[in-house]
């Protein structure tokens, strides 16, 4: 019962990143259409700035948290406007933006690693308290901060795409571009905000994962596919699909390496996404966003 | 000839066409015309096997093709242009003919691959005979640039023989006036003529009523979904329902 | 016309010919050594795989992230056939190109329903869990996580040279059925799918066959590739299975140009020889894919030879042009 207890909380704080790493992906799909691979790195990337606020600039762990939202974000909207945005305009096949975001996801990655090295840091204790239990289960504190952080993300991003003004706005574009245009609705805009969103909401789930799994630069790269895995086991393009389907696919993950093997954890996320993709494309959520011919 | 019965086609909730039975005379111009949303193409996709009908059949010569992959529509000989031009704009203008005779060759894969005598003879055979479509709506001139950099006019055209290239017993063209000026229209007019000496059948779906009444030999009137008339060029001019649905359609 | 081209083809054509046949020659003539001879091997095995490639992306339109994975299934299939049976490698190396074809038959067959990056995805997931499973290797059959040596290589003996010749006479037939396989009924059906499903099955192309037999194909090529370069370099280790490969071959397709006969061998040659020149920053690798795909990807969409193309017709447009005034 005691390892059940603690394989559930395990599995649904990295459940709980996969799953904003997800509503990421889904955001995107919903405004552009497009999946971006620099999804994962944007983890990668709110570490290392969340060691380079509180860590080398030594800044207050709120202020750092928020100027790794702000950054992410700025970089999140440059990526739409500076590269997507450009690359559309020109007609480029659509399958060539999709690896243009390969290619800036390998940029960011050698980036990093020119400026923070290839071995990977420590991020450091948050709160003095290293661990907390409770109900009878220890964990690291940043971990249970760190689901409870997602949580309220997921809450709060519910309430502000369906009860706020600016919501509708991005939601409405998403659906119908034209439509949206046409009723005084800033598209351009509120694209490039849904990619910055998705992009600091990414970060920010690497600032968490930092104490946990540490920094390093390729961090991001598998988080990021686990959480496209988490997308498509939802129903990719589902806003609330994403947060279900990062939460199944953390709690497998963990449950099958705590009970079974843990040799093919990794591999886990791959194989639910193969047999996702093949069988059941729509997922949970029923999106048809996936078929082809 | 091509005949549907009974078809119905819904999306969801919504009726987009409603028990249409209609058909199609050898060797003639029939024609499906209504107001905009009335359903036709939603039918022409599902003669041409885009949709699979709710209910209802659609018979060509005796066999059954509802619900049937598009490619083997195709094969079964219909072929058809689509309203947004749908060219495969990277090829050359004379690859997009020989890909529309695609159901009509014996080549297989190995052939292919190994460049069989079979192949060779095959390929020698079409290459000529796309040239001939080419020059038959004067677009052989053109024959080795991309069908992309072809002007609009050029590119309806280019639609209809790479239909035609199949060979099929009927052809199905989707608005090929649109975006068309007189003259081209006119031109149009007497290429539609040329293809019917040649012993195709044509189904067309038309939004200008002058080229319509001056082309078609029967008329089939859809309006929101169902067939409201049928007949002769002149019965649909005097037909009072059709007036009334045109005029006051609020389009 | 017709006469004036044969003339000027066939001598260009011997030109290739013998320089083809000299390359190892000159290589050791100014290096001195066979070093050089081993990295133009590489590239003919890369050139095999590349225009793989170029069949399943360039003209059909798929992507495929983890393409790699086909490269070391025929690698494994090939070696390890050698190590515990003795099979000779004329039968280990068609059996290492089959084993991936039939692979990536299997892959497609469900694989071919996916829209383009959620295809992305799938072959990613795809050469992950190959590239994890020779890592782990479950009953240790395929070696380890540091890879097999390959031991008997009877008639090629050590010498690089021989290999190249062996190697080029596979490489000129691999571009030989491409060329023939795109110039005919199924190369345009690929073509077509490429550009839009929706017309190409329309006009009686079979889509999901089709893409099927594009993957199926690209996978024996780039399988047999893979199934060379095991007995080539006389071992293998999973890590040429991971992504990190699969990019590397789509950089050099990309920035080759897709979708022709040159394009895979200028990406192959140049890309090579560029990551040979830097060795000592291999860290860096990954950088200068991302750069060069971006590059291509933003500024020259149809890779180098799609440039040189575009840049001969613009020429040819101008002299005609000038000409016209002339008139």
């Amino acid at each position: 019962m005691q390892m059940f207890l603690t394989l559930l909380v395990n599995g649904l704080i990295i459940g709980g990143i996969y799953g904003l790493i997800a509503l990421g992906y889904s955001l995107i799909y919903r405004a552009s259409g497009l999946m971006s691979f620099v999804q994962g790195d944007m983890v990668t990337v709110g570490a290392y700035l969340g060691i380079t606020f509180y860590v080398v600039l030594n800044l207050p762990i709120l202020v750092s948290l928020i100027l790794t939202f702000a950054c992410s974000f700025l970089l999140g909207m440059i990526l739409e406007k500076g590269v997507i945005r450009n690359l559309l305009k020109k007609n480029v096949m659509p399958i060539y933006v999709v690896l243009s975001t390969i290619a800036i996801s390998y940029i960011i990655q050698n980036t990093a690693q020119a400026f923070y090295g290839s071995t990977a840091q420590t991020f450091p204790q948050v709160f003095s308290k290293p661990t907390l239990t409770i109900f009878g289960i220890t964990a690291q504190t940043e971990a249970y901060v760190c689901l409870l952080l997602s949580v309220v993300m997921m809450v709060v991003l519910h309430f502000f795409m369906t009860k706020t003004r600016f919501g509708t706005a991005m939601r409405s574009s998403a659906m119908d571009p034209l439509a949206a245009e046409s009723c005084g609705i800033n598209t351009s805009l509120s694209t490039g905000i849904t990619w910055g969103l998705a992009a600091s909401i990414a970060a920010l789930a690497g600032m968490m994962l930092g104490p946990m799994y540490g920094v390093y630069t390729t961090l991001g790269s598998t988080i990021g596919r686990k959480g496209f895995a988490g997308a498509v086991v939802g129903g990719y393009g589902n806003m609330y699909g994403a947060m279900v389907g990062g939460m199944i696919l953390g709690l497998a993950e963990t449950f099958v390496s705590g009970y079974v093997d843990a040799t093919y954890r990794n591999q886990l996320a791959y194989i639910i996404l193969i047999l996702f993709l093949f069988i059941k494309p729509t997922g949970i959520f029923n999106e048809k966003a996936i078929q082809d011919v | 000839m091509l005949e549907t019965k009974n078809v119905t086609i819904k999306f969801g909730g919504l009726t987009a066409v409603n028990n249409v039975t209609m058909q199609v005379r050898p060797g003639k111009i029939t024609a499906l015309i209504g107001p905009n949303g009335a359903g036709k193409t939603t039918l022409f996709n599902c003669i041409s096997g885009v949709y699979t009908p709710n209910s209802g059949e659609v018979i060509l010569d005796g066999q059954h093709l509802e619900g049937k992959m598009g490619y083997k529509i195709n094969a079964a000989g219909i072929a058809r242009t689509y309203q947004v031009i749908n060219l495969f704009w990277n090829m050359t203008v004379l690859e997009n003919v020989l890909v529309g005779m695609h159901s009509r060759l014996k080549a297989n894969f190995w052939d292919s691959l190994f460049n069989t005598k079979k192949k060779r003879q095959e390929e020698k055979a079409i290459v000529e005979k796309a040239h001939e479509w080419l020059k038959f709506v004067g677009l052989d001139e053109y024959a080795n640039d991309r069908a992309g950099s072809l002007s609009y006019g050029k590119q309806r055209l280019l639609e209809i023989v790479r239909g035609l290239a199949s060979e099929p017993k009927v052809i199905l063209l989707d608005e090929p006036a649109a975006g068309m000026n007189t003259t081209e229209k006119a031109e149009l007019d007497s290429l539609l003529q040329q293809i019917l000496s040649m012993g195709y059948t044509i189904l067309v779906v038309e939004h200008d009523m002058k080229l319509i009444m001056n082309i078609s030999d029967y008329i089939y009137v859809l309006c929101q979904g169902s067939l409201l008339a049928e007949g002769t060029p002149e019965e649909i001019q005097n037909n009072p329902e059709v007036i009334a649905a045109y005029l006051g359609g609020d389009e | 016309m017709n006469n004036s081209i044969l003339k000027k083809k066939v001598p260009l054509g011997i030109l290739i010919a013998v320089l083809l046949i000299a390359v190892p020659f000159l290589i050791q003539l100014v290096f001195g050594t066979e070093y050089g001879v081993m990295i133009a091997c590489i590239i003919l095995i890369y050139t095999i795989a590349v225009s793989g490639l170029d069949l399943l992306f360039g003209y059909s339109g798929q992507i495929s992230m983890g393409h790699a994975a086909f490269f070391v299934i025929g690698a494994y299939t090939s070696g390890l056939l050698n190590n515990y049976f003795n099979i000779p490698l004329w039968l280990t190396i068609p059996a290492g190109a089959l084993l991936s074809c039939g692979l990536g038959a299997l892959l497609a067959w469900p694989a071919s329903k996916l829209k383009f990056h959620f295809l992305s995805l799938a072959t990613i997931a795809f050469g992950e869990i190959v590239y994890y499973f020779l890592y782990v290797s479950p009953g240790g059959f395929t070696g380890d996580y540091l890879g097999i040596s390959v031991v008997t290589i009877p008639f090629l003996g050590g010498s690089y040279t021989r290999w190249y010749f062996f190697l080029l006479f596979f490489t000129v037939i691999a571009l030989v059925l491409k060329h023939f396989l795109v110039h005919s009924r199924t190369g345009r059906a690929f073509q077509a799918i490429r550009e839009n499903t929706h017309a190409a099955n329309g006009m009686g192309v079979n889509v999901r066959k089709n893409k099927i037999i594009a993957f199926a194909v690209s996978a024996f090529y780039t399988g047999f590739a893979g199934a060379v370069y095991v007995h080539l370099l006389r071992y293998i280790a999973p890590s040429t299975g991971q992504q990190k490969q699969s990019v590397l071959f789509l950089t050099m397709l990309l920035f080759g140009g897709t979708a022709s006969m040159v394009g895979p061998i200028i990406g192959v040659v140049i890309i090579e020889i560029l990551l040979e020149l830097i060795r000592p920053l291999q860290e860096y690798q990954m950088l200068l894919y991302g750069i060069l795909l971006l590059i291509v990807i933003v500024a020259l969409p149809g890779g180098i030879y799609g440039g040189i193309k575009d840049l001969i017709v613009s020429i040819k447009r101008k002299k005609a042009a000038k000409q016209l005034t002339k008139k």
